[in-house]
């Protein structure tokens, strides 16, 4: 299983942020985390990242413990943080070079190409992030996570900053990477974006899952109405209806 | 908008000495403000109860200076106040009084208020930092007490918000310069016309005043300097910088208010000047108007286009390698123009001061003095580089979050972060030490050629030994204690931040020591071995002997912070408040 989150547990002091989850994320999934501000969502795709360690449980990333086995499962994921960190002097080319060096992508150089390509960055290759507009900076985060060959995605709202176009393009490739067998999971607030590209549907409140299914199995567990969609299951699953 | 400015200066100041007290649960805090308490109790309230220490008695006012020594201070003052606001009129960067918050740009441009109104209410909430530095300088001043303590304060604050205020002013002016208007270009040169003349005059009598007399020492500068800033026409041109240099000096008795109202009329000047430039806040603050993204290009402090460093990196290699040309690429781009602009003429200086020293000491050969520049900035920068040049870990703690996805074991990832600053300081001392050597023939012509380049040789073998053990000291505190550390130009402020500063300043000192110990100890049995035969070239081994040692210390450290560095937490680093 490509994630593999097993009794995950984390705390800040004396604070609960994420009480004994478990996950699991196969390879072609695009599995979305959902849940009030607060659930515990961005706790868990930084653990996930390797950024957080749990305070218990285990993280496997393609087999890899995230604990014991560090670099290998690092090497398999990519991570895409809702705010964009960027080196303040290091252009966008170099950001991707950088990336490119540090995980060992083969073929940069048309990889890279294709991807400015694709996140319409083209022109902005010799760019500060100083230059680039929030939507620009979170598209050189994904460029960075998308150029080498990751086969776990994560994503922390990946449409944050972006414009319209750029938000289809984005639905486009979360898409097509999930076809093409990477295991994702996308953490947003959007539920109708979430309803739209992912298979499965993850609920968090309070640190717990309250829900894991696709929107039907959701709606039916639920005993929502007939035809109600991924907004009205999650109001009624974490209570606030 | 007074009335308003008070309020957001008032409730700031009110939640952050909350959020200073609350965050005394958390023992890193506690023990650092402990720390800070003590310092400030050892160092202001307890050291008149010391024996021998003499204070001036019940409001003693600020130090009573000699009659002369006093006049020529406040000449040499305006002297050195007129260098700094050329130096403001050089620099390129934005004066801080005009740094307005993202909240400020948004709430307020976009409030029905003047420019002229926010620039009155960026005056009013820098009061604060004006104020904590004026009091704590009073509280510092050692001969001063009671009511003197309050004068010292008062001319204290008031030249720190002449500077304050100029700086913003010329910042504003400098904008205006590049007004459309040929009238707002004519007003804003105003200024910078009168400090030209003003400059032209004091170096036109400098130069005379020094033609024709031989200079017999430091002391005879200063003499022929106040000489001529305190007579004719530079005492004239200088009146409004010597003004504000007094203030401090201005309370004893009789001065207070004949020493502080020329300082205030300035102030009132400048304070006039700044106002009366206010058209030009936006095109300052970056709120000019334009494309949203322009708008950010100008409120970023990056530079707007990547320089070219001539160098880009190769797909394959050690990911160490990779860290080294990111820092090196950062500090190529990070080092601005601007920098460079203030880094000359202060190099001007230091290399006139050294000169007149060396003229007074008889060594008059440029060569001596080139030696001794060079081998004076080789130990600055061996002994302070690391601590001033932080694009290491103790920068780049704020990326940390990116660092930790990157599949990099932790011995690498710090190494490669120490790498670039190591090899840049290390190289730059080596080049110093090469050039100061090349020239101490004349410098030190009594010295043998062997002692001279054995010395030489073992400062630029030893010399990268020792820079490595220090970034290696200030990487390892920041990984063991990431909370006390700052983060690139941030700075935590409060009693609590000031003992954790102080605390850290000790454990870097310590570290350092327990560090060079064991090299320091082999070099010395080396010296104590060879020394009789072959004279002072057993520096040279001996400082193999230190480095080798050293070197493979900071190898071992590296690999041994593997494990903390994986168990820093990012929610345990100070963020800017």
């Amino acid at each position: 299983m490509p994630i593999a989150v097993s009794h995950f547990t984390r705390t800040y002091g004396s604070f609960l942020a994420v009480d004994d989850l478990s996950i699991d994320v196969g390879a072609g999934e695009i599995v979305g985390l959902i849940g009030p501000n607060g659930a515990g969502k961005t706790t868990t795709l930084r653990a996930l990242a390797g950024i957080l360690l749990p305070t218990s449980g285990q993280i496997t990333v393609d087999g890899h413990d995230l604990a014991s086995d560090a670099i290998a499962a690092k090497k398999r994921l990519a991570f895409m943080p809702d705010e964009p960190h960027l080196f303040e002097y290091l252009t966008v080319e170099e950001h991707l070079r950088l990336t490119a060096r540090l995980y060992a992508v083969p073929d940069f150089e048309p990889r890279a190409k294709a991807l400015i390509e694709e996140l319409e960055l083209a022109g902005k290759e010799k760019s500060l992030p100083g230059e680039l507009s929030r939507g620009m900076r979170q598209k050189v985060v994904i460029a960075c996570g998308l150029v080498r060959d990751a086969s776990v995605l994560l994503f922390d709202e990946p449409l944050t900053g972006l414009d319209p176009i750029g938000i289809r393009k984005m639905r486009q490739t979360i898409v097509a990477r999930g076809r093409g067998g990477a295991a994702i999971l996308v953490s947003s607030h959007l539920l109708h974006l979430v309803e739209e590209i992912c298979t499965r549907v993850v609920i968090m409140d309070r640190g717990k899952k309250v829900a894991d299914g696709t929107v039907a199995e959701l709606a039916s567990r639920a005993e929502a109405a007939a035809g109600s969609n991924l907004e009205q299951i999650f109001l009624k699953v974490t209570g606030r209806e | 908008m007074i009335g308003a400015s008070a309020y957001i200066a008032w409730c700031s100041a009110k939640n952050r000495v909350r959020v200073r007290l609350r965050r005394l649960r958390e023992p890193r805090y506690l023990i650092g403000a402990i720390v800070g308490v003590a310092y400030f109790y050892l160092t202001i309230f307890a050291r008149g109860r010391r024996p021998g220490v003499r204070v001036n008695g019940r409001g003693g006012g600020p130090p009573a200076l000699p009659a002369q020594f006093a006049l020529g201070a406040a000449a040499i003052g305006g002297l050195g106040a007129l260098a700094l606001s050329l130096l403001m009129w050089l620099g390129t960067a934005k004066s801080g009084l005009l740094d307005f918050s993202e909240a400020e740009r948004e709430m307020l441009f976009s409030a029905p208020v003047s420019r002229r109104q926010l620039l009155v209410h960026r005056i009013i909430r820098s009061q604060f930092g004006s104020l904590f530095a004026s009091v704590l300088i009073a509280l510092f001043a050692t001969p001063v007490t009671g009511s003197g303590r309050i004068r010292l304060a008062i001319g204290v604050w008031i030249v720190l918000l002449t500077a304050r205020i100029y700086y913003a002013a010329v910042s504003l002016s400098r904008a205006r310069l590049q007004s459309r208007a040929a009238s707002t270009r004519l007003l804003a040169r105003l200024p910078l016309a009168f400090l030209l003349v003003a400059l032209l005059v004091v170096v036109t009598n400098i130069v005379r005043e020094f033609r024709d007399v031989v200079v017999a020492g430091p002391g005879d500068v200063f003499v022929h300097l106040t000489r001529v800033a305190s007579a004719g026409m530079p005492r004239v041109v200088l009146w409004p910088f010597a003004a504000v240099a007094r203030a401090p000096f201005a309370g004893a008795s009789a001065d207070v208010v004949s020493g502080l109202l020329p300082a205030l009329l300035v102030l009132a000047v400048v304070t006039a000047w700044l106002l009366a430039s206010s058209d030009a806040v936006d095109a300052v603050a970056g709120q000019g108007g334009g494309p949203q993204e322009k708008i950010e290009k100008r409120a970023a402090k990056v530079p707007q286009a990547a320089r070219s460093v001539g160098w880009t990196l190769p797909l394959h290699g050690r990911p160490e390698l990779a860290l080294f040309w990111k820092g090196a690429t950062e500090m190529v781009r990070g080092t601005s123009a601007n920098a460079l602009r203030i880094a000359i003429p202060l190099l001007v200086v230091i290399v006139g001061m050294t000169s007149a020293m060396m003229g007074a000491s008889g060594m008059r050969q440029p060569a001596g003095v080139v030696s001794l520049v060079c081998g004076l900035l080789a130990g600055v920068s061996i002994l302070f580089g690391p601590q001033m040049m932080r694009t290491d870990l103790r920068t780049d703690l704020q990326h940390l979050e990116l660092l930790k996805t990157w599949p990099m074991r932790a011995a690498e990832v710090i190494r490669g972060e120490m790498a670039w600053p190591v090899a840049f300081v290390s190289l730059f001392a080596s080049a110093a030490i090469v050039t100061s050597a090349l020239f101490s023939g004349t410098a030190l012509p009594n010295q043998p050629f062997v002692d001279r380049w054995s010395l030489a040789i073992a400062v630029i073998v030893a010399g990268p030994a020792l820079v490595s053990a220090q970034f290696a000291v200030h990487n390892m505190t920041a990984i063991l204690f990431p909370g006390w550390v700052q983060l690139g130009s941030q700075r935590t402020r409060g009693i609590d931040a000031m003992g954790q500063r102080l605390i850290m300043l000790a454990a870097v000192l310590v570290s350092l020591i327990a560090f060079s110990l064991p090299g320091a100890i082999a070099g010395g049995v080396i010296w104590l071995a060879l020394h009789r035969l072959v004279g002072n070239v057993v520096l040279v081994p001996a400082a193999v002997a230190f480095s080798v040692i050293v070197l493979v210390e900071v190898l071992l450290v590296t690999e041994l912070l593997g494990p903390a560095y994986e168990k820093i937490d990012v929610t345990s680093i100070e963020r800017p408040e």
